[in-house]
């Protein structure tokens, strides 16, 4: 058993760019390779439009911030967005036309996505994932594992009981392990999402029990907390937070916008991207929001 | 019996080399106020030492040296108060072998270097530091900041001793994957600069040593293990004496954290507490043999306990026994603190801290308070 020399490593570990300045910045160059990034949020607020945009951006090469490989999108959540993938795949071809001019290939050919009923599933399907790295005969090898999400996972199996509650954490950190083992072993990233619920004000107080750095997480006025519980808290490296409101972003934006995507600007939330807690940033914020062509960061 | 000559270290060179140990402090004929005759005739009964004295009863010093018993009696008795009052040399003797006084203890573990949070407020309640020779375990919630006290202490063992520090070496055993290099050489950087400031502030009083240390050093005495499985910790952990007696220097094993895969596939639990509490007692050995303090970081989870849940430290009742040191992280309103929440010596106590891009520090309104004085 040999230490793992710290120097041999680039200074800054290897990080995937979201594709936008604004958010790269705020997570200093992206999400991190050989660690586990949670991003939590309600529905409707981006949590999959990013990680989507992540699927692609995974392919760009090692110099553009991405990892030169491809995705495998692991989603529980019904239906899969094949249309919306296609949409923002077409125009980062147009942006990026090098990295597929010379195979005659496009970018969703490099994201491998996989459906997930049930936890037990999941568990069929972990074991899987490390011979299909091994084996897989693709141009790019995978550097990017999405599970999204994985509350939909566990809010139906288990019952409210300690003893199901034990049964469900220790479920949480087999996953997270394995998680954590194949992103160790082939250097890849993981991202992971996480639903919210409803901060219910109760006698034992657990529920508001203050995890990361922002006491209250509030999103469309109402306070929320990140569903599953401190267990699974526990699993993850990072955690960052999205939040919306109904405000529209401001209106000179929209007017240099316009050109690119006149039909869409009427529905324009503003987004917030929060980094809860992470080993390696501080606490801190950005704004963005969703265009045709992705995410785009609002300064 | 041999035959005396009279000349002390004839016998000495010639029939029976004296047990090594000896210094020529510890004879009788200079420490006991005795007759010469008396003197003469221990010597020649062979007890040279003070020691030799000391394991005999008076009914067998009076037969061999020829000596009434109440003579022998004082002889014991001079003895032991000599080498009693002599006990710091600490060779005084003891009923078992290896046996010490706690006086002895005491000053060693006085002149024990500790390790600096970088947090003076968390330094004070901790009596100076993280203490070497105990096993120290840290606990909070995720995002509390046990990961970066982790990274900080594998940092600050390893300020030179001109600096106050200990000039070790770190382990660092990375069981969740939290260990980010770019936030360890942040903080490097911020303590080379912080030791730079320091010798600058030194030389204007008198002729300070340079700072030798580059951030790129710092990085290469941390000897980090990244560990996937529960098989490969128990392994890694049987394998640190052999690793630790090849690298002495070090001074600092620090596992972030012990729970992680402690909390997965273990349905028997009887034997997961057979496993750990095994794991603590070799933490143990290793801190008390090579003077090292060993730092277990740890989560939180829920207990159930009369029908509510209540926050308390991973890894069940059993393992609470197995650190000497207990701290546990919490927030108070925006601010973290950390609270002693078991420790043989320090009283219980809590201080504030925060964690800044430069590492672990006081808390603002803290150094607001220390500033005014």
């Amino acid at each position: 058993m040999k230490p793992r020399s710290l120097l041999s490593q680039s200074p800054t570990s290897l990080k995937l760019t979201t594709g936008c300045e604004t958010l790269d910045e705020c997570l200093r160059g992206g999400f991190p390779c050989d660690s586990l990034t949670e991003i939590v949020a309600e529905s409707g607020c981006g949590k999959t439009q990013l990680c989507l945009q992540l699927s692609l951006c995974a392919q760009l090469p090692i110099s553009n911030g991405g990892l030169d490989g491809s995705a495998l999108y692991l989603h529980s959540e019904f239906p899969f967005p094949f249309r919306r993938l296609h949409q923002l795949s077409r125009s980062f071809h147009v942006s990026n036309p090098s990295i597929y001019a010379d195979h005659n290939d496009n970018p969703c050919d490099h994201v491998f996505v996989q459906n997930v009923h049930s936890v037990d599933h999941l568990f069929d399907v972990m074991p899987k994932i490390e011979s299909f790295v091994t084996n897989s005969k693709t141009r790019l090898p995978l550097k990017l594992i999405v599970l999204d999400s994985v509350a939909a996972l566990f809010r139906s199996e288990f019952e409210n009981t300690p003893s199901d509650l034990r049964k469900r954490a220790s479920c949480f950190f087999k996953i997270s392990g394995k998680l954590k083992q194949l992103a160790n072993k082939f250097g890849l990233a993981v991202v992971i999402t996480n639903q919210v619920t409803d901060y219910v004000e109760s006698s034992d107080g657990l529920s508001g029990l203050r995890i990361g750095n922002l006491r209250c997480l509030y999103s469309s006025g109402r306070r929320v907390v990140p569903a599953l519980g401190l267990a699974w808290a526990n699993c993850v490296n990072s955690r960052v937070f999205i939040s919306r409101s109904d405000d529209i972003v401001c209106q000179e934006r929209r007017d240099d916008d316009d050109e690119s995507g006149s039909s869409l600007v009427s529905g324009r939330a503003r987004r917030r991207l929060d980094i809860v807690f992470s080993p390696h940033l501080p606490p801190s914020s950005c704004e963005f929001m969703i265009t045709r062509d992705g995410i785009c960061g609002v300064r | 019996m041999v035959a005396w000559t009279g000349l002390e270290h004839f016998r000495v060179g010639r029939f029976n080399p004296p047990p090594p140990a000896i210094e020529p402090d510890d004879y009788v004929t200079s420490r006991l106020p005795l007759s010469s005759s008396i003197r003469g005739k221990l010597i020649s009964a062979g007890y040279t030492s003070l020691s030799s004295i000391s394991s005999v009863s008076s009914t067998d010093l009076a037969r061999d040296v020829k000596i009434t018993e109440s003579e022998a009696f004082e002889i014991l008795k001079m003895a032991n108060q000599i080498s009693g009052s002599s006990s710091c040399n600490g060779r005084s003797s003891s009923l078992v072998n290896g046996a010490r006084n706690a006086w002895d203890m005491l000053n060693e573990e006085e002149a024990l270097p500790r390790i600096t949070t970088s947090c003076s407020d968390l330094d004070k309640i901790l009596g100076g530091g993280i203490s070497c020779r105990d096993v120290t375990e840290i606990g909070g919630v995720p995002g509390i900041g046990k990961t970066q006290i982790g990274i900080q202490l594998s940092v600050n063992v390893q300020i030179p001793r001109e600096f106050g520090g200990l000039g070790g070496k770190a382990i660092y055993i990375d069981t969740e994957g939290s260990f980010m290099v770019e936030r360890a050489l942040q903080i490097a950087q911020a303590c080379v600069e912080d030791m730079e400031e320091y010798t600058g502030y030194m030389h204007k009083h008198f002729k300070a040593s340079q700072v030798q240390m580059k951030p790129r050093d710092i990085l290469e005495n941390i000897f980090y293990f990244r560990v996937c499985s529960y098989t490969e910790q128990i392994a890694l952990v049987n394998h640190l004496d052999k690793f630790i007696s090849e690298n002495k220097d070090v001074k600092v094993v620090i596992v972030d954290s012990i729970t992680f895969h402690f909390r997965q596939d273990f349905d028997d639990l009887a034997q997961r507490t057979r496993v750990l509490s095994e794991m603590a007692l070799k933490f143990m050995k290793l801190a008390k043999k090579f003077s090292l303090a060993v730092v277990l970081l740890n989560q939180v989870t829920t207990k159930y306990t009369e029908g509510s849940f209540q926050l308390a430290l991973a890894l069940g009742d059993s393992w609470s026994h197995s650190c000497t040191n207990r701290v546990i992280l919490y927030w108070n309103g925006d601010e973290r603190y950390a609270y002693i929440d078991k420790s043989p010596s320090l009283p219980s106590a809590s201080a504030s801290y925060t964690v800044t891009g430069r590492g672990l520090r006081n808390s603002s309104s803290s150094s607001k308070r220390v500033k005014m004085m």
